[in-house]
């Protein structure tokens, strides 16, 4: 077997007073390789975002308290790393986008330069960049680049921000791209854009790709595994396929039972009933 | 214009715009810009040398022969900051070269001025006969007496003249100078070090943010004009008239404000997701507080430098008045006003000129603050 891409090992991260702390996450494990698309599914407050920030040690460390584990990144331990190599690490190796756009790009500058600003930071072997901006722009989708380029983030909609969100993140060529649920703030046939140009780049560049997401619904297409967080724990993890055919925990079968299913009559939303789960 | 369909305005050009629809805050600006080009041409406008005159078939321009190396930068300083501004497009387009013009020029502009050999006379070309002489619009120097003091306003001294004889108008004219320079410099001053500190505090917090609060809180213990004064005395007297003290003990003394709001604006925008994005992709701390957080908090921070520059000035004002600034010969409206709180009964031009030109520009800056403060809101919408 192979270097996994990303291993973590017994992550363990807790906010508050040592004494009685808060879990968000609490002992989890999981790994990745080079290529692959591990979706990330659960509830809020079940600490998907909280590991995701996690990875890169991005979580403001004081309310946060990484207790256990060890997350290592081909080979390297994240959690050891000076910060000098934590900053070539972010953006070179491992890019995010997040789950509100139009607050993710900063509204002073214009969307060519802050890509600019990530080719920059990581390739400073381009010297066309403004030729690479353009690239970047035309791969996620956005017509007129070169116009697009003067751009400032108030001028464009939803969809448009978080394909330049895309595009920045893709502008440093990274290997693993964390997507810290990209389509929630979007509407439904958006989401449906993102979601095929994310499969589409999946092939062209051999990027693994992290979702979190709470849309189950979002991962039967597109992700190759698939790992369920109920309260700080991984309680399953699979091939999307055999997970969605057979769920084996309990949380899991409420998870997709949750899903409206086109067709069908239901008079009433299921709720998950927690105390059954435990 | 349809607010919904966003427009390709910048930031900028939608806050000036709202400005300038403002008219307090137009002609605020105004005023302000006819001050500056009064103060810097100052002694072109108020001098006892002439600009050119003609004896015996020979011409000469003996106002040239008297200005100070100080006034010589500002002569070439001022119109070239100008043309800079207008030029600003391609100044900016290529900054490497502009850089080296602007350096190369500035070497030429020095070499010229270290050439100029000014006459330290107070001899006037008024009384000097001459076929043609060409006189300033205020035939006075600032710092000359005459036998006419007191004299009331009048055709030939047009503000008065004060206790030695000296023209008020000409004193107001280069006291101008003094005040909006001193005004500027403090302000920026106390801006530089209310936005490093302040910043500082906002973006790093715990116990940086601590400390530095506790400072503030210590430092706004102080009145501040008691605390200039202190600062002044523990000088020698003739330091006290020396501008650029007095323009760093009030900077020094005047950045608390501005610290706690670029504190404020830094904690509220480090919390954004921007700044969580650009920590993602690998952008320093530096980077951060420099490009991405500071033009986002610029909008307060320039409307309190406004309202600080005015405060500046009164400080100075203040200052002179009570006779621990700028004295005399050095013109400043404080120090006429000083004068004129002991011959108010007969002297009223002594008091009502100067106070007047304090009115007016202080007036002018609060106006141009309160015009930014509203232009920079992002809630206001403007038609």
């Amino acid at each position: 077997m192979s270097v996994p891409l990303l291993h973590v090992e017994n992550l363990g991260i807790h906010f508050g007073p040592p004494a009685d702390p808060v879990k968000a996450v609490d002992g989890i494990s999981f790994a990745m390789q080079a290529g692959e698309t591990l979706a990330v599914v659960g509830e809020s407050g079940s600490g998907k975002s909280v590991t995701a920030l996690a990875l890169t040690r991005l979580l403001a460390t004081p309310p946060a308290r990484i207790v256990s584990g060890k997350i290592e990144f081909e080979g390297r331990d994240i959690l050891q790393l000076p910060d000098s190599s934590l900053r070539s690490l972010r953006g070179k190796q491992i890019a995010y986008i997040f789950q509100e756009p139009s607050s993710s790009l900063n509204p002073v500058f214009t969307i060519g330069y802050q890509i600019h600003e990530a080719i920059e930071l990581h390739r400073p072997e381009v010297d066309d960049v403004e030729k690479e901006i353009i690239r970047a722009l035309d791969t996620v989708g956005i017509r007129e680049p070169a116009k697009r380029l003067n751009d400032y983030p108030h001028q464009l909609s939803g969809g448009m921000q978080q394909r330049v969100m895309i595009a920045m993140a893709l502008a440093c060529q990274p290997k693993l791209l964390v997507a810290d649920e990209p389509t929630t703030a979007l509407d439904v046939t958006i989401q449906k854009q993102i979601i095929d140009l994310l499969k589409e780049l999946k092939q062209t560049s051999n990027m693994a790709i992290l979702l979190i997401t709470h849309n189950f619904g979002l991962v039967s297409d597109f992700a190759d595994r698939v790992a369920v967080m109920f309260r700080g724990k991984i309680v399953e993890t699979g091939p999307t396929a055999e997970v969605l055919r057979n769920p084996q925990h309990p949380y899991t079968r409420a998870l997709i039972e949750c899903v409206p299913k086109l067709g069908q009559k239901q008079h009433r939303l299921k709720v998950i009933d927690y105390a059954g789960i435990q | 214009m349809n607010s919904a369909v966003p427009t390709s305005e910048t930031y900028v050009q939608r806050t000036w715009r709202h400005f300038y629809a403002d008219s307090f805050a137009r002609n605020g600006l105004r005023i302000v810009i006819v001050l500056f080009i009064v103060a810097a041409l100052a002694p072109f406008l108020a001098n006892s040398h002439a600009l050119i005159r003609v004896a015996d078939a020979q011409w000469s321009f003996p106002i040239f022969h008297s200005l100070q190396p100080i006034e010589w930068r500002f002569l070439f300083y001022v119109p070239l900051a100008g043309v800079i501004y207008l030029c600003r497009n391609q100044f900016f387009a290529r900054p490497g070269r502009s850089i080296l013009y602007l350096a190369a020029l500035i070497v030429l502009i020095e070499i010229f001025i270290g050439f100029t050999h000014p006459i330290n006379d107070t001899s006037n070309d008024r009384d000097r006969p001459a076929s043609f002489k060409l006189m300033p619009m205020i035939p006075y120097s600032p710092i000359e007496s005459t036998p006419d003091s007191f004299s009331p306003p009048s055709w030939k001294h047009l503000c008065g003249t004060d206790s030695t004889g000296r023209d008020i108008a000409a004193r107001m004219l280069h006291g101008a100078r003094t005040s909006l320079s001193i005004g500027f410099v403090a302000q920026s001053i106390a801006l530089t070090i209310g936005v490093a500190i302040g910043g500082l505090a906002g973006y790093y917090r715990g116990w940086i943010d601590i400390g530095t609060c506790r400072f503030i809180e210590i430092m706004d213990c102080f009145p501040p004009l008691l605390l200039i004064l202190v600062a002044i005395s523990l000088f020698d007297s003739d330091k006290g008239n020396n501008m650029f003290y007095i323009m760093a003990v009030i900077g020094l003394t005047s950045w608390t404000g501005v610290a706690r709001l670029v504190r404020g604006e830094f904690l509220r925008l480090s919390a954004l997701p921007f700044t969580l994005a650009a920590k993602a992709v690998g952008a320093s701390d530096g980077r951060i507080i420099l490009r991405h957080l500071l033009p986002n908090s610029l909008g307060p921070i320039l409307v309190a430098g406004t309202f600080g520059v005015a405060s500046a000035i009164l400080i100075e004002s203040s200052l002179s008045f009570l006779g621990f600034g700028m004295q005399a010969p050095t013109p400043s409206w404080g120090d006429i006003l000083s004068d004129a709180r002991r011959y108010i009964d007969f002297a009223w031009w002594l008091a009502f000129f100067p106070g007047l030109a304090i009115l007016i520009t202080i007036m002018s800056y609060n106006f141009m603050g309160e015009g930014l403060r509203d232009a920079v809101d992002p809630r206001l919408k403007v038609k």
